[in-house]
């Protein structure tokens, strides 16, 4: 399976932010998305879901049957600030989301069972989402996004306010889970990004770019980004 | 859609318990009484839950039922003589009015991220789940209330008026939602959060239900063939909403939601839109800018790019009473009664032009504006906070913010001035020259009281909510005591002159005060 990312371009009045981008994401990766602040990685993934109007570009999701259009189904999307609805619990907020879904879930497990994935408790699940760390809230939106098996996971910035405990549950069910699709992780984090990124892309001069890592070590893999990252500041 | 329909109103009854044992925790009483493991247990919900349907349909009913008789003691109290005729007057403009502003398809909520991002509801049958659930609920809290008002206090025993009106609201919140959506897919926004489109229509509208007050009143036969002409509108609105297949996509490109749930509280953020720089007024002419320099360059800078909240929605409201007093002169030159009643409204009942003048001045709206887009941001710093700052930039402030709010009312007091020169009856020069200045006067006030009343009370808290009582106080003080100063009947020589007086007398007590205190007064919360 591949994500094709056929022209895109989106500006904001003037301003240009991304700029005929054409790039292919393929199944199986996990993808680093890297760029300075403000320089449109949130636009970027805006855009794949559908949430603001682009002015030029085509996505597609192309396998072994067919290339079709990307469909906001096909999109899990995890926002960096989690938004959950306070005043159910967890397990409600989970059973409810199961009620909805049931028919388009494949292969339906038990609730526990998807507890069970993101390591919460029994007294967590009972507590309201009110009364839940930045962390446990980040857990149910993630999950909620795995449970729907949309072919492309997006991730904005979601394990920077983690625990380190956290932090690597989280990067296991990630890791768990890459085979059947395509992620995608937008991070400042240039560690996170080495150690859990199959590959890492630069959203640079409005374009996304492959960083390349060529038998680098770590070290010299990581000057390369940065050094492409400062680039784009000289532009 | 049932299915929909059932899972929406179970996660609607869940979040209501939980909220409310969430409340009743935080109490000193109840707090022992239950433990961490309460939104567990089955049967406290159940009860919880069977109260809280019973208290949130009383509270509809309630609600609807204060609406109706908000109209009906008005017109007990205010036309007792003409009450059947000014409460379906009243009525049918404000049901008109509901359609442009009550809807519901596109707002923004909680309640609609939830479901169709959440909980990833399919969201074409979400709307129309909502369609249908709204209609319904409506109707159902509409019979019954328009039954007790219309059929039982005013025109027993005929049921007519009732099906009447049961079917105009339904027809206009149809037609309502069907031009709300349509205007979002032309203009990418919805209308009413652009407030110089909003304003004047609230405006107009409301102004319009006064109108019994110069015996002028919507015909029976206009309401009857309005909501004859409306059903196959609404039918054809039925159609088109079922018919649209593209909800989802249309609700996500309401980019506002995530800012919604991001900002926490949806009314901060319309607070927000509202004084919000235009994309048009982005751009400054830098020759305007040329030869300023220090605070009168900020503050041209501030003026020209609130250019829509303030100088173009004056102008906007100078070409609305233009069109009004065309009419109004249209109809005393062709109808002598006309001719009567205006010129007497001018004479004796001056004094509803307070309510006007305070309805139509852009002084609360560009205190906001002030303060979301400009101090909010300066106040942190020290030299913005100089006593001699704040009182410079208050003098330039007021200068344009006068300036600005004159322009509706030069209109409106020529317009008078003609509209009594009009008139049958013969008017003395002191009457022309009292009444112009008198809502040139009004004009002004406004202006001045707005700005000291925030130099003096710094209302809003970062978020723009309202926070210190005080101002929410003055503010209501100062509606109860404008719309009871529209009661006067004095005539429009003495009120005037009364007018002058006392708004000479509050501009210099008020400016004395803002120079004396507000070096204090003015900072952040």
């Amino acid at each position: 399976m591949k994500l094709e990312i056929i022209n895109l371009c989106k500006t904001y009045g003037e301003k240009e932010v991304l700029k005929n981008i054409n790039f292919t994401f393929e199944e199986g990766k996990i993808y680093g998305l890297l760029g300075r602040n403000g320089v449109g990685k949130t636009t970027f993934f805006n855009s794949l879901n559908g949430d603001i109007t682009i002015n030029e570009g085509k996505f597609y999701l192309e396998n072994e049957y067919g290339r079709n259009r990307l469909n906001t189904q096909d999109i899990g999307y995890v926002v960096s600030t989690p938004i959950v609805p306070e005043f159910l619990t967890g397990r409600e907020f989970l059973q409810f989301y199961l009620d909805i879904n049931k028919q388009k879930i494949n292969d339906l497990k038990d609730i526990d069972y998807y507890f069970d994935l993101v390591k919460l408790n029994k007294n967590d699940q009972n507590i309201l989402l009110k009364e839940y760390s930045h962390g446990m809230k980040n857990k149910i939106q993630i999950l909620v996004n795995i449970i729907a098996n949309p072919k492309v996971i997006l991730l904005d910035e979601p394990l920077t306010s983690l625990d380190i405990v956290v932090q690597e549950e989280m990067k296991n069910l990630l890791r768990k889970i890459k085979e059947n699709h395509i992620i995608i992780i937008s991070t400042h984090i240039l560690e996170l990004a080495t150690d859990l990124c199959d590959e890492i892309v630069v959203l640079n001069n409005k374009k996304l770019e492959l960083i390349e890592k060529n038998n680098l070590n770590t070290k010299k893999y990581k000057d390369k980004i940065i050094k492409t990252l400062k680039d784009e500041s000289n532009d | 859609m049932i299915n929909i329909l059932i899972k929406s109103l179970e996660i609607d009854i869940a979040y209501a318990v939980n909220s409310f044992i969430y409340i009743l925790r935080k109490m000193p009483i109840f707090k022992d009484l239950f433990t961490d493991d309460v939104y567990n247990s089955k049967i406290i919900k159940k009860i919880v839950g069977f109260f809280g349907i019973i208290i949130s349909i009383s509270r509809a009913i309630f609600l609807k039922f204060i609406y109706f008789f908000v109209i009906y003691f008005i017109t007990y109290k205010l036309f007792p003589n003409d009450m059947v005729k000014a409460f379906f007057h009243i009525y049918f403009i404000l049901t008109i009015l509901g359609m442009f502003i009550n809807n519901k398809l596109l707002n923004t909520s909680k309640k609609k991220y939830f479901s169709i991002v959440l909980f990833n509801m399919n969201a074409n049958e979400f709307f129309r789940m909502n369609i249908f659930w709204n209609l319904l609920t409506s109707t159902i809290l509409n019979s019954i209330i328009i039954y007790i008002f219309v059929d039982k206090l005013l025109i027993s025993p005929t049921i007519f008026y009732t099906i009447i009106f049961i079917i105009l609201s339904l027809n206009v919140r149809l037609i309502g939602e069907t031009l709300n959506i349509l205007y979002f897919k032309k203009y990418k926004y919805i209308w009413y959060t652009n407030s110089s489109l909003y304003f004047p229509i609230l405006i107009v509208l409301l102004g319009l239900c006064f109108l019994p007050y110069i015996n002028i009143f919507v015909p029976i036969k206009i309401i009857e063939l309005t909501t004859l002409i409306t059903i196959p509108l609404a039918a054809a609105s039925i159609i088109y909403l079922l018919n649209i297949k593209n909800y989802r996509q249309m609700y996500k490109r309401l980019v506002e939601m995530t800012d919604v749930m991001n900002e926490k509280n949806e009314k901060d953020y319309l607070k927000q839109a509202m004084v919000e720089v235009k994309e048009k007024d982005k751009k400054i002419d830098t020759s305007i800018l040329e030869k300023k320099s220090g605070y009168d360059l900020f503050n041209t800078i501030f003026f020209e790019r609130h250019k829509e909240i303030l100088l173009r929605s004056a102008k906007k409201y100078a070409i609305i009473a233009l069109i009004v007093y065309c009419i109004l002169g249209y109809l005393m030159i062709n109808y002598s009664n006309y001719n009567k009643s205006i010129a007497e409204l001018l004479h004796i009942k001056l004094s509803i032009f307070i309510m006007i003048m305070f309805f139509i001045n852009r002084g609360a709206i560009i205190t906001q504006a002030m303060f979301f887009n400009c101090d909010h941001a300066m106040l942190r710093f020290n030299f913005y906070r100089e006593p001699q700052v704040i009182l410079e930039l208050f003098k330039k402030r007021l200068t344009t913010v006068v300036k600005v709010n004159l322009i509706p009312a030069i209109i409106i007091g020529i317009g008078n001035i003609i509209l009594l020169n009009i008139s049958t009856n013969n008017y003395s020069l002191l009457t022309y020259i009292t009444t112009f200045l008198f809502i040139i006067c009004l004009s002004i006030f406004f202006s001045v009281h707005y700005l000291v009343i925030y130099y003096l009370l710094q209302p809003f808290d970062k978020d723009m909510q309202v926070k210190k009582a005080s101002y929410s106080f003055v503010t209501l003080i100062t509606y109860i005591i404008t719309y009871m100063l529209t009661k006067l009947v004095l005539t429009s020589e003495i009120l005037s002159i009364l007018g002058i007086v006392f708004v000479l007398l509050y501009i210099v007590i008020s400016l004395r005060i803002v120079y004396k205190v507000s070096p204090r007064t003015f900072k952040l919360n």
